[in-house]
């Protein structure tokens, strides 16, 4: 009736002998030494994911385990012994960065010429120095936007393009990675003299706010603190004035629940720049993709219609990215020169 | 799920001691398991477990209407269901490209298709899981294979360890492994922990570092760098799709020997091929015969003289490429292995082995990495650029150690005699089980010490 595999094709003839009780008792061992050891990452996974079913299931057995992990010192002592392992910088946060916020937030906040933009008063605006190093970063939505700009800009030459994209992060989780603080990183490194930030996909999550209060998505409380943390970052990217700031807005995606968290990270984003006229550019995505926030998976490029969204109905495809390319270049050269 | 993660950790340890637990009532397991297979499926995106509940009820159907029909009446009824699968196939997968690029053929010849413009989600998995349905009624026609219970198929398409990229386990390969229990006293744990640690290190330590240091940069942007780099990127993508590809089976069959279920191998060192040939015995093995069984042998194999044997040659591994994906990059690696079995068909196995060895498997392993080439670039004008940067001389700026270091080990891991191999599996399998469980746990707490702050990225094998 046809061969059906056995055991011996992959057991050698010298084998221990097992059976079901020692293969439950190997993988629960080493399940038990993981969370002695690293505890606290499953706690860590379950609250940097997505509402639902996983997520509690998650938080259920990463809540106690973080828990037990916290009084034991392995964590830590495994956590130096591989440090040297880990491809980056430390950029988890239990207490981001965004929380050093200002003090006196009764006080009104100081209008200074940095908040317009002298183009918008018929001024001539100050041209920035030569275009040497950009930076596009983000999470999944910077690809392969950044990969199109690199392109674009490998075939002028003379600019050095930085991709930096990190996937399945976002401005609102904070635990495995801290925006703020990578952006500090990022502007401390590379030394950009402009930045492309694509960066939505992945919020919503409940924020903690002065105070150590949690705000859920997707109010004005947490569209305010979205927009502190994104003018914290609007701040460091544009270097005191030396560099200039692209800010994409998102498109509309296809899942109505998302589209609410697009519209409160869309508006997060417009106050965000607001002292930033000067040097940050809020480049408005949704006009071109998904006019009137209605999502379309297909429009007309150089009079085609052309799908321009992946199948996920959040991501821009190749072609999506290669028009939303076309719209950061055409900024950056109304800062830069052509 | 991805294998790699807390969650799916959590829901195998749980999944693993319920399921030897109800393993002697099969009433209860069965059930079980098909549920706990759902919900692994179901947290990629639920609403595709309704389009795999009904193909699996299609092809039962299709399956007992073959079984009771006669050779003549059963002929229509597999073509129906044959038509089924690879409908659902083409939809979620090929609809895209044949609106778009087909369809712009057409315009060319004055022939409009005036089909909509429709992004559609892929499911995870379509194309393992359809082509795993294709086998069973295909088998049962032929008379292979009894049709299973409803349960019993519901099982074998969707089991959880196969269900999202393979091996692509035939159905009488895995229904008679769920006719009696599995041996609870029977089970092969050294052989299993080894595999899902050597899968663990594969995807994760090596693919995914090469994926971000060498490979994504260089294939993103080819204009900016030089030769040494792009042929380092070429190379490095082989070890990469590799170790990305044979890191998930390895992890897969090691999953399923813990629950007692035994799965064929899908990978045996390609690297070490002497010939195309042999490439495809070595390389996504279940893939290989698949292609075979279902395609090459139908067409008439090489039964019908050259030219036809040729002709089915190509056609197979064109086919196979586009299996991988919906674009023309595809088409042309499948067509260009289909070109090599073909040219080594015409040179004749006698005159081969009159070229030294060491130059076979040189010859062999440069047509491989172009070929993987064409695989990973976005599209023909890419894999065109980054080709035409290899004669652009330049600096070295991705050729660290580690990078290197991995390319290296990759290819030389596979020149190991199998003796060796076998003796250092065996001294792994001697050990005791919780010697075994202190070893995975401290291979995975060294594997996650380099995974980057974002998680680690998908298996390639998922687009497909």
């Amino acid at each position: 009736m046809g061969t059906v595999p056995d055991n011996s094709l992959y057991r050698t003839p010298d084998a221990r002998r097992a059976g079901a009780r020692e293969a439950i008792v190997c993988v629960l061992l080493a399940a038990f030494l993981l969370v002695l050891f690293a505890g606290p990452s499953v706690r860590s996974a379950g609250e940097e994911m997505n509402r639902g079913v996983v997520r509690s299931v998650v938080l259920a057995v990463g809540k106690p385990t973080g828990w037990l992990a916290d009084r034991l010192p392995l964590a830590d002592a495994v956590s130096d012994l591989t440090s040297r392992l880990s491809p980056e910088e430390d950029l988890e946060s239990t207490d981001s960065v965004f929380a050093a916020r200002d003090a006196g937030a009764a006080a009104v906040p100081p209008v200074t010429p940095d908040s317009f933009d002298p183009a918008a008063l018929g001024e001539q605006p100050a041209r920035p120095g030569p275009l040497r190093t950009l930076l596009v970063t983000g999470d999944s939505l910077s690809m392969p936007l950044d990969a199109r700009l690199a392109q674009e800009l490998a075939d002028r030459g003379g600019v050095r393009v930085v991709r930096d994209p990190r996937l399945g992060t976002g401005i609102s989780k904070s635990e495995l990675l801290d925006w703020g603080r990578l952006s500090v990183v990022q502007a401390r490194k590379h030394r950009p003299d402009a930045v492309v930030v694509f960066i939505g996909a992945n919020e919503g999550f409940p924020m903690r706010v002065a105070g150590g209060r949690r705000v859920e998505c997707c109010g004005t409380p947490w569209a305010a603190e979205y927009a502190f943390r994104v003018r914290s970052m609007m701040n460091v990217y544009r270097r005191g004035g030396a560099a200039r700031v692209y800010w994409l807005l998102l498109p509309a995606p296809r899942d109505g629940a998302r589209a609410r968290i697009a519209r409160a990270v869309n508006a997060a984003i417009a106050v965000a720049a607001e002292p930033y006229r000067a040097q940050v550019r809020v480049l408005d995505m949704g006009a071109i993709f998904t006019p009137g926030g209605r999502f379309r998976a297909a429009m007309a490029v150089g009079g085609r219609q052309t799908i321009v969204r992946e199948p996920d109905g959040i991501h821009l495809n190749e072609a999506g990215a290669k028009v939303a390319a076309g719209a950061v270049l055409a900024a950056v050269r109304r800062d830069f020169g052509p | 799920m991805l294998f790699p993660t807390v969650q799916f950790a959590i829901f195998f340890c749980v999944v693993l001691t319920v399921s030897w637990a109800l393993m002697p009532r099969p009433a209860a397991w069965k059930p079980f398991i098909l549920a706990a297979s759902y919900t692994f499926y179901a947290a990629a995106n639920w609403r595709f477990c309704l389009l795999l509940a009904a193909l699996t009820v299609a092809n039962q159907v299709a399956a007992i209407l073959i079984a009771r029909a006669d050779e003549r009446a059963s002929k229509p009824i597999l073509a129906a269901a044959v038509a089924v699968d690879l409908g659902v196939l083409g939809v979620f997968k090929y609809y895209g490209f044949f609106v778009e690029d087909i369809g712009d053929l057409l315009d060319a010849a004055g022939l409009g298709l005036p089909l909509p413009l429709l992004s559609l989600a892929l499911p995870i998995g379509v194309s393992f899981f359809t082509f795993q349905a294709i086998s069973y009624v295909v088998d049962v026609r032929r008379g292979l294979l009894p049709p299973a219970s409803l349960l019993d198929f519901a099982i074998y398409l969707t089991f959880f360890p196969h269900l999202v990229a393979g091996p692509i386990v035939r159905a009488r390969e895995f229904i008679p492994q769920l006719a009696t229990p599995r041996r609870r006293s029977d089970v092969a744990v050294g052989a299993a922990v080894t595999l899902i640690a050597v899968g663990l290190v594969k995807k994760v330590a090596i693919a995914d570092f090469l994926a971000r240091e060498v490979v994504d940069p260089v294939f993103a942007v080819p204009q900016a760098y030089a030769a040494p780099d792009v042929a380092l990127a070429a190379y490095a993508y082989a070890a990469q799709i590799y170790c990305d590809f044979s890191g998930y089976t390895d992890i897969a069959i090691g999953l399923a020997l813990l629950m007692g279920f035994v799965f064929p191998q899908n990978f045996d060192r390609p690297y070490r091929a002497l010939s195309v040939r042999e490439f495809w015995r070595r390389w996504h093995m279940t893939l290989s015969r698949y292609l075979r069984d279902f395609l090459y042998i139908p067409l008439g194999g090489n039964r019908h003289g050259r030219a036809r044997t040729y002709r089915n040659l190509l056609l197979t591994m064109t086919l196979g490429g586009l299996w991988h994906g919906a674009a023309w990059n595809f088409v042309l690696w499948g067509a260009m292995h289909g070109g090599g079995l073909v040219a080594e068909h015409a040179v004749g196995e006698r005159r081969l082995s009159r070229v030294p060895r060491v130059v076979r498997w040189l010859v062999v392993l440069h047509f491989v990495v172009l070929g993987w080439v064409l695989f990973r670039s976005t599209d023909l004008a890419s894999a065109g650029r980054l080709l035409g940067r290899l004669a652009e001389p330049g600096a070295a700026t991705l050729w660290s150690l580690p990078a290197v270091a991995a390319v290296l080990a990759v290819f030389a891991v596979q020149l190991v005699p199998s003796d060796a191999r076998q003796h250092v599996r065996g001294w792994v399998q001697r050990r005791h089980p919780a010697t075994l469980g202190l070893g995975l746990a401290s291979v995975i707490l060294l594997v996650g010490a380099t995974v980057p702050s974002q998680g680690v990225p998908p298996f390639i094998y998922f687009q497909f």
